[in-house]
């Protein structure tokens, strides 16, 4: 003990360690296993169990297409997997389109929650119910309405974008240049949860702390950058970790707009839809399965760089050193 | 390994299940409210989840079980073949009310054709009922599960064993997604002495795969080509002929862009349709298509439009073809090639047919789909089921034969009827209740999937029944829908397609390779053409070769 530093020593001290429960505590534990027991078998039965089925499915030949008998084989999905050009395609769909995707969807909900949070705005509710608003919509009308909206001749956005001049405004949804701004554009019509959860982080910064900047002399810039920022990186961290999950599973916009074909030339083939195919139209159900454990692998290692990164860049006021 | 990094792990694992778990595939920063399990089951769109789960979703969707009750036929009964807008909760099971011990139980699955609206699905419970009550020693129970969700729940109930023993209404393109899984009628029909000269020979060859009888006909969908009388009668030039082999008569503008004088017979094949679709197509000045100062971005009405589900139909249109080649390699018939050639010419050449992108315009072109019943185009090659929304079409519309194509006139054609599993543990039952489907309930039910009957002795009411949904000037010529039967096209575009190497079924995958070409050729101009069409031969070989 004499090696430790004072700081360990204080840990170890703190350390909970497992003793037995006394009766109270045993019959508060029990009730509190019962309350959450609903949320527990669903889970164990429709997600922990299928998960670990998909997992052996990996490792068969079950293809609802196929009439061979059902049989283990080994690692050859594994290997089709590796050969598989299309999974490294949409693998590079994917990354391509979130690189354009989390910035946008993270800066965006952020700026609106500034403003929505101003003291100088006025009606701000109002705002807040307007913007919040489409997320309410369900979304594969909100997808219909949006594939409408962004039609070369007749789409809103491009009579628009004519009446202040530009003649020739994109195609944006068969034009593999402008795809991706427009797959950008139908999903920021949805980030009124977001701008709520920012709005409610903000809500939390101590205004304090901007009075300290202000007397210290900082400006809007120094108090985003030296208050706001650091004080909301728990709740950005929180969204970009939701974001990246979600953007790997990034499916139905592209689905709903190109019939899942992956067109304009491959750039919606993201690899969601790919899974998706392979289980629902081509019934292979174990390649759909491997293909789902690559995706949840990538998830997974992404969100861990995630965890690992954000000892250096987020703050949590009450954390215990 | 470290705690901390422990730790972090495994909150990287639940916060990883438990975000695949929302149900969610927007990638918004939030996660929205988990669709229930009811509208997850419902809805095509759907995705896998990003965690690895277990296939076949659909199997978790509520069944909701109908009391074998007499259920009286919908007034509005639907005349829509297609996948139904308003489907019925998923699965309905209508169900004998009581099965004594040594009764026959033939479990009827529907719908992987028409069938799943609430509408049809009260006839077709009446069907059962009906069947149930003259019955003791066999009774049917029905399965009906919407369009959307049928195929996937189907080849679930095969790789759980549990298999019914009748399967329809279904397409020919329904069918082959399960090829190999039909049985052969013909031992069925030689013991029943079951009578084919009720229907047209023609008719029963579409169901022979090699020496087998897979099925009977039951409901059929021939071509015609749909127009618009008052597009004709107002630039001055004739109608196109009804009767297959007969010429068009060129006159006034026709005539000219012809050129050929006034009153010439000439052949009524794509080269004519062609010239007749670009006269017809207009814009918003009043020019047409083979005018100098035509705008294309301006249209008011387009020509011709083709039916573009499938490439393949749209290549039948212009003769009879296979993908599969003799020696079993992929292939492109020439026609077809010709087909699409022409009609991406004439969506980004000649104008005459509207691209991708007004054909998807869901407020202004197509709102139903068929861009014809919104009376956008002034002539439209489709199949019978497609007199659905021809209500929105006007008052003045006909329908003329299907232009030739190197002489040969073909009208593609599409066909439903039921199917006995190839298992079925019950097949002379199996065969009983597909008699009964055919025969005495094919009345009501070819009404309420407005098909054709098979049966010749029921077309006339069906057709008196199509009419009355009609207001028109002049009564359409139902005739050239009953002629185009003899111009079908044989072998169909819908034939089966082979197993890879790994012996597993291609079709589907197949269709979704063809559908992406198609989606290609609809929104992007300026293709290599030739290029594009030898890219999707290979492939389509490709994926044979897995």
């Amino acid at each position: 003990m004499s090696g430790l530093t004072i700081a360990q020593r204080t840990r170890l001290a703190h350390r909970p360690r497992l003793r037995k429960l006394k009766p109270l505590e045993r019959r508060e534990a029990l009730w509190g296993l019962l309350f959450i027991s609903p949320w527990l078998v669903g889970f164990v039965l429709f997600t922990f169990l299928p998960t670990v089925a998909t997992l052996i499915f990996s490792f068969t030949n079950l293809n609802l297409s196929s009439s061979a008998p059902f049989a283990f084989v080994g690692l050859k999905n594994y290997q089709d997997l590796l050969a598989d050009p299309q999974v490294w395609a949409s693998l590079r769909v994917t990354f391509t389109f979130a690189a354009l995707w989390l910035p946008v969807t993270m800066i965006v909900p952020f700026m609106v929650a500034v403003m929505l949070n101003s003291p100088s705005l006025r009606g701000a509710s109002l705002f807040r119910v307007l913007i919040f608003l489409p997320y309410v919509v369900p979304f594969v009308a909100g997808v219909l309405i949006w594939q409408n909206t962004l039609l070369p001749d007749t789409g809103w956005l491009n009579e628009g974008l004519r009446a202040i001049g530009i003649q020739n405004p994109p195609d944006w949804l068969n034009d593999p240049t402008w795809i991706y701004p427009g797959l950008v554009l139908v999903g920021l019509w949805g980030i009124g949860g977001a701008v709520i959860i920012n709005l409610a982080g903000l809500r939390n910064v101590p205004t304090e702390l901007y009075d300290a900047a202000k007397i210290d002399g900082g400006g809007w810039w120094a108090a985003m950058r030296h208050v706001t920022l650091p004080l909301m990186s728990p709740v950005i961290f929180y969204s970009l970790t939701l974001g990246v999950v979600e953007v790997m599973q990034y499916f139905l916009v592209p689905f709903v707009l190109k019939n899942g074909t992956g067109e304009p030339g491959g750039t919606t083939y993201f690899l969601n839809l790919y899974i998706y195919k392979n289980f629902f139209t081509f019934q292979r159900m174990s390649y759909g399965a491997t293909l789902a454990w690559l995706l949840f692998v990538v998830t997974l290692l992404l969100t861990l760089a995630l965890f690992a990164s954000a000892r250096r860049w987020v703050y949590y006021a009450g954390e215990r050193e | 390994m470290n705690k901390t990094w422990l730790r972090s792990t495994v909150l990287a694992v639940v916060i990883v299940m438990l975000a695949a778990c929302g149900g969610t595939t927007t990638p918004t920063s939030t996660v929205p409210p988990a669709p229930t399990a009811q509208s997850t089951a419902n809805n095509p769109n759907t995705p896998p989840p990003a965690t690895p789960t277990a296939a076949a979703p659909t199997q978790q969707a509520t069944a909701s079980v109908v009391p074998a009750t007499v259920v009286p036929p919908s007034e509005e009964a639907s005349t829509s073949a297609e996948p139904s807008v308003t489907p019925a909760p998923t699965p309905v099971i209508v169900a004998p009310q009581s099965v004594a011990p040594g009764v026959t139980v033939v479990r009827w699955y529907c719908c992987l054709g028409a069938g799943d609206a609430p509408e049809q699905v009260a006839v077709e419970t009446k069907a059962i009922n009906d069947f149930n009550a003259a019955h003791s020693d066999i009774q049917i129970q029905g399965e009906f599960v919407v369009y959307a969700q049928a195929y996937d729940t189907l080849a679930t109930e095969i790789a759980g064993g549990n298999p019914p023993d009748i399967v329809g209404p279904v397409g020919f393109g329904g069918a082959n997604a399960f090829s190999g899984h039909w049985l052969d009628l013909t031992p069925e029909i030689q013991k029943t002495g079951f009578d084919l000269s009720q229907f047209e020979s023609s008719t029963i060859d579409f169901f022979k795969v090699g020496d087998h009888q897979e099925g009977l006909p039951f409901a059929i969908y021939p071509s015609e080509l749909y127009y618009q009388r008052d597009a004709f009668a107002e630039i001055g030039i004739n109608e196109p002929p009804h009767k297959y082999g007969d010429k068009y008569i060129a006159t006034g503008p026709a005539a000219a862009a012809l050129n050929v004088s006034d009153g010439t017979a000439v052949p009524w094949d794509y080269n004519t349709a062609r010239v007749l679709a670009m006269l017809l197509t207009v814009d918003k000045n009043d020019n047409d298509a083979t005018q100098s100062g035509f705008d294309p971005t301006n249209i008011a009405q387009y020509g011709f439009e083709q039916q573009r589900d499938d490439l393949r139909g749209m290549g039948a249109y212009w003769g009879a073809g296979s993908l599969v080649g003799s020696d079993g390699s992929a292939q492109i018939p020439a026609q077809w090639a010709a087909a699409w050639q022409w009609y991406y010419d004439g969506m980004f050449k000649d104008h005459f047919i509207m691209d991708g992108s007004h054909f998807n315009d869901l407020t202004v072109w197509n709102p139903d789909g068929v861009p014809f019943c919104d009376g956008k185009v002034a002539m439209a090659e489709n199949f019978l089921w497609s007199t659905y929304c021809m209500s929105g079409a006007g008052d003045n519309w006909d329908i003329a034969a299907i232009p030739a194509y190197n002489g040969t006139q073909t009208a593609a054609f599409n066909a439903d009827t039921f199917r006995i599993w190839k298992d079925t543990k019950n097949p002379d039952a199996a065969f009983t209740v597909l008699q009964y489907l055919l025969g005495d309930a094919a009345g009501e039910l070819t009404q309420i999937y407005g098909a054709m009957p098979a049966r010749e002795e029921l077309r006339q009411s069906f057709f008196d029944t199509l009419s009355s949904g009609f207001t028109l000037q002049k009564p359409v010529d139902w005739q050239v829908a009953i002629d185009g039967i003899d111009h079908a096209d044989v072998p169909n575009f819908e034939s089966p397609l082979p197993l890879n190497k790994s012996g597993e079924n291609t079709y589907n995958e197949s269709v979704s390779q063809i559908n992406t070409y198609a989606t290609r050729w609809d929104t992007t101009p300026s293709l290599d053409m030739g290029q594009q069409i030898q890219q999707m031969q290979q492939d389509l070989q490709t994926i044979w070769n897995k």
